[in-house]
């Protein structure tokens, strides 16, 4: 990871917030810190808690004053969209603790944990790898229901993800099971449509098919099945959505599956 | 118990002091409110406030505002008010979590620039019962319906 890029939070954050680098993607440098950005001391809610800072560098190639209102507005947006999915009954994702839109920080509380015997961190991804040996088992099969709830939840308020993969579903432990909860609202908006949505349930699909591909058709089902029930808990009115939706996905996938055969 | 008075740093930014008080049954809140203006402090209605979080992240963003964009307020004391309310209208925000014609339960912030002002000696000129800063005690004279209402944006409401 970049030293540059370390430095240039470090320095806004002071000597006072230790980071520690965990991911790097396209737009976003994720790290870890013991430290809340703004609890008072011995009023965290722990000694070994960490927290999670996403942190927008600056893009050298952009114009600055253009650079700098982008990113102002990117993670206003994720912060936004991140408070109000907060708000919905049932629905999983991090709590926001805070944000600096000036130097594109957003603060989150962390989630998951690291799986046994060295199977990474508990997103979905890890998850199923971990459990490829008993993949139809009801632990994975509960799971993969719960993790289509939470896209319905999300897409009957009509809210869209925008970059649903399986390492954007991290899993955190409830006693025996694993509750999913939905991360990275980056490419997140609030959409009625339902392009949008079937376009959250075909790249999931697409993520799983690509990584446990000898499995998917079975997981894929249990994702839908989720999904559908949140639906349908809504009545007729429930059910005429999600037909909607799920002939759109279809559309998707077709679509998807044309491009791929022309290459 | 840390000692009745909160008292602590953002990690970000040493250069500002933060007190923060709890009293109960006051019963000056008619005159503090008609000395708002002179008065160095952020006086706070206790129904409107749940937490130490919920407070400190307002003031968090209250010196984050301050520091990196502009304050949108006079003072560093009424953008904390400014910062606890989802409306960025500041009339709005001391109308609902400001201390309120007969409002026992007050809690007072200080904000000390350690660079160009004096430490602060604790008197915030409020007659009452000074009681320990905890979630217990906030809790005990929030008002969850209250807060409901001056927590969400006013074109909800
Ligand atoms: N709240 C959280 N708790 C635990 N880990 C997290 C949290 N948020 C992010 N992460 C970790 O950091 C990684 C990257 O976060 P995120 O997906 O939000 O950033 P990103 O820059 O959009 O990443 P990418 O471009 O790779 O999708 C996640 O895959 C996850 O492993
Ligand atoms: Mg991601």
């Amino acid at each position: 990871m970049s030293a540059e890029i370390i430095a240039s939070i470090a320095d806004v954050l002071t000597d006072n917030i230790p980071l520690t680098p965990i991911s790097q993607g396209a737009e976003a440098v994720v790290f870890t810190s013991p430290v809340h950005p703004y609890l008072p001391k011995n009023r965290t809610d722990g000694d070994d808690k960490l927290y999670i800072l996403k942190y927008r560098p600056e893009k050298k190639y952009r114009h600055p004053v253009i650079d700098k209102t982008l990113t102002k507005h990117r993670t206003l947006g994720e912060s936004r969209l991140l408070a109000k999915l907060r708000l919905i009954d049932g629905l999983n994702v991090p709590k926001l603790i805070g944000c600096d839109p000036y130097h594109g920080c957003i603060w989150l509380e962390f989630l998951g944990e690291d799986l046994p015997n060295g199977h990474g961190f508990s997103n979905l991804k890890n998850f199923l790898w971990m459990n490829a040996s008993d993949p139809y088992s009801d632990l994975v099969r509960d799971t993969m229901i719960n993790v289509g709830k939470q896209i319905g939840l999300m897409h009957w308020n009509d809210y869209c993800h925008g970059d649903l993969t399986t390492s954007n579903i991290v899993l955190v432990r409830a006693g025996e099971d694993w509750q999913p909860y939905l991360i990275d609202f980056g490419l997140g908006s609030i959409s009625t449509l339902v392009e949008d949505k079937g376009v959250d349930l075909y790249v999931l699909e697409r993520a799983i098919i690509s990584t446990h591909s000898s499995f998917a058709n079975r997981y894929n089902l249990w994702v839908l099945e989720g999904f559908k029930s949140v639906f349908e808990s809504h009545g007729k009115a429930g059910l005429g959505k999600y037909k909607d939706l799920i002939r759109r996905f279809e559309e998707v996938r077709l679509r998807g599956r044309k491009r791929s055969m022309i290459g | 118990m840390a000692g009745i008075v909160l008292k602590y740093k953002i990690p970000q930014f040493q250069e500002y002091t933060i007190h923060v008080q709890k009293y109960n049954n006051v019963t000056n809140s008619s005159e503090l409110r008609s000395k708002l203006a002179e008065l160095p402090f952020a006086y706070i209605d206790s129904k409107t406030v749940i937490s130490v979080e919920q407070l400190s992240s307002a003031i968090y963003k209250a010196i984050l505002e301050t520091e990196y964009n502009r304050m949108r307020t006079r003072t560093i004391h009424s953008e904390c008010i400014l910062s606890l309310s989802p409306s960025s209208n500041i009339g709005d925000a001391l109308n609902r979590f400001g201390i309120k014609e007969g409002t026992t339960d007050i809690i007072v912030i200080k904000i000390i620039e350690d660079s160009n002002e004096e430490p602060y000696d604790g008197n915030a000129s409020v007659d009452g019962d000074l009681v320990p800063v905890s979630d217990d005690e906030f809790s005990t004279s929030a008002d969850k319906e209250i807060i409901k209402t001056v927590c969400i944006p006013c074109d909800k409401l």
